[in-house]
């Protein structure tokens, strides 16, 4: 019994080591971007008002430039809706008559706060919470109206977004003027590149080609610059292009970024859950159509 | 314990610069140094082994909680807290070593804490990179960030090392 005892006292130090890194690692495997936006939502909550501070001081030295791109981005868009007022007076007051309510995506903004771009799995966290209407599964957009990531995660008074620089994301992209698509995914290797995959042998993408959204991920609205072609390469079958795509947000820069919620997200995830729960077969209607 | 104070003051310390200042620089995507190693880096030479593992555990989850990774941090720097006696007596030997003290050059001696400096750094950072890339694809490239963000951290370290052994001289 001694023994045994004297045993375990020389042992219990790597059996306890053992034990713990069993468990990292067992949570580690087990986790996905979702758990670890979570645990950065909550340290957030710890950690968020001295990261504002720190990144307030920062901003203070980007102000200028920022304050152009933004007059610059204002210009276009006043220019645009200028566009609009004219041809679409009458539509344009129909639509205030059906109420903020029914447009299909609301828009607000937020700042980064801390974010880091040297992993492989980078999160974003911005200082916008519930509390500012800031759901899961908004659509982040930099300043500039370039397509950035969505958010995974919120709390009352923050919000943690993938960006599109961690290989965890997904999302479609579209070579601009045509009907060509892929998915947008990011390898690791280089802060201002992602790869447009699976797109069709007959696209022919040329470098400098835009690549935008589709608008089939509910994150994003349609048509959101992505960034533009630089090289495209056939895959081992010969079937498809893999592309590479410049990053037209600078995400290591990032200060004030656009949230975009799609109204209809929650509408259309959940009629493709009854779907996906009736085993992909959708129920005849009474008139026994089957649409 | 012996020094409670000051490594109290330099956990705080390392956690800050990490999660405040190193997490936000995002100089490359191969320079990621892990600053808070430090802390297990420089406890006593005569640390029991068990109280090591603890350290290492709580900056572990620390780090993961702030940086929100989920486990990777946890996991290499309990290796690093584990390995770290076996280090320090291939190092410096098991007999010097149950004198105690900070590790640092004048200690040890120059040769014998670079070695053991950079063989702890080395562990916890292959472990760190490897798991968090998840992919034996790429191994040059892990292998570049593991050296380059290894190189970092044994500068701030070193860095570190020499403001807390620093012997500054006390004016009331």
């Amino acid at each position: 019994m001694r023994k045994l005892f004297e045993f375990i006292r020389s042992v219990y130090v790597a059996v306890l080591f053992v034990m713990l890194e069993a468990a990292a690692i067992h949570f580690y495997a087990h986790s996905t971007a979702y758990t670890q936006a979570r645990l950065l939502t909550r340290s957030s909550r710890l950690a968020g008002d001295a990261h504002s501070l720190i990144g307030g001081v920062g901003r203070y030295f980007s102000l200028a430039s920022e304050n152009r791109r933004l007059v610059e981005r204002v210009a276009a868009l006043e220019e645009r809706l200028a566009a609009y007022s004219e041809a679409e007076k009458a539509q344009l007051l129909d639509s205030y008559l059906e109420g903020e309510q029914d447009a299909k995506y609301r828009m607000t903004t937020a700042s980064v706060v801390a974010g880091s771009v040297n992993r492989t799995q980078n999160l974003l966290t911005l200082n916008r919470g519930f509390r500012d209407g800031v759901t899961v599964g908004m659509g982040v957009l930099s300043a500039t109206g370039a397509m950035v990531g969505y958010v995974v995660d919120c709390s009352e008074r923050y919000a943690v977004a993938m960006p599109v620089l961690n290989t965890q994301f997904r999302s479609s992209g579209r070579l601009a003027g045509t009907d060509y698509f892929g998915s947008i995914s990011w390898d690791g290797r280089d802060a201002g590149r992602v790869q447009l995959t699976d797109i069709s042998k007959y696209a022919e993408p040329a470098a400098g080609q835009e690549v935008v959204t589709t608008g089939f991920s509910q994150y994003f609205p349609e048509d959101v610059l992505i960034g533009w072609v630089e090289s495209a390469e056939l895959n081992e079958t010969n079937t498809a292009y893999t592309v590479s795509v410049r990053l037209a947000a600078e995400v290591s820069r990032l200060r004030d970024v656009v949230l975009v919620g799609n109204r209809d997200r929650e509408e259309v995830g959940d009629l493709q859950e009854q779907v996906r729960q009736n085993g992909g077969v959708i129920a005849p209607d009474r008139n026994g159509n089957n649409n | 314990m012996y020094r409670t104070y000051p490594y109290a003051i330099l956990f705080v310390t390392t956690a800050l610069l990490q999660v405040f200042l190193f997490d936000n620089l995002s100089l490359s995507l191969y320079f990621d140094p892990l600053v808070y190693l430090s802390f297990i880096v420089l406890l006593p030479l005569d640390i029991a082994p068990v109280v090591l593992l603890g350290a290492g555990l709580a900056t572990g989850v620390g780090m993961d909680m702030a940086m929100g990774t989920a486990g990777i941090n946890t996991s290499a720097t309990l290796l690093a807290a584990f390995v770290r006696p076996a280090v320090v007596n291939f190092c410096y030997g098991a007999e010097n070593a149950r004198e105690g003290g900070t590790p640092s050059p004048e200690r040890m001696g120059r040769r014998a804490f670079v070695r053991y400096l950079a063989i702890v750094i080395l562990v916890h950072h292959a472990l760190f990179f490897t798991l968090e890339a998840l992919s034996l694809a790429r191994t040059l490239h892990n292998l570049a960030r593991i050296l380059l963000s290894g190189a970092g951290t044994f500068a701030a370290s070193w860095l570190l090392m020499r403001l807390f052994t620093a012997k500054l001289p006390v004016r009331i």
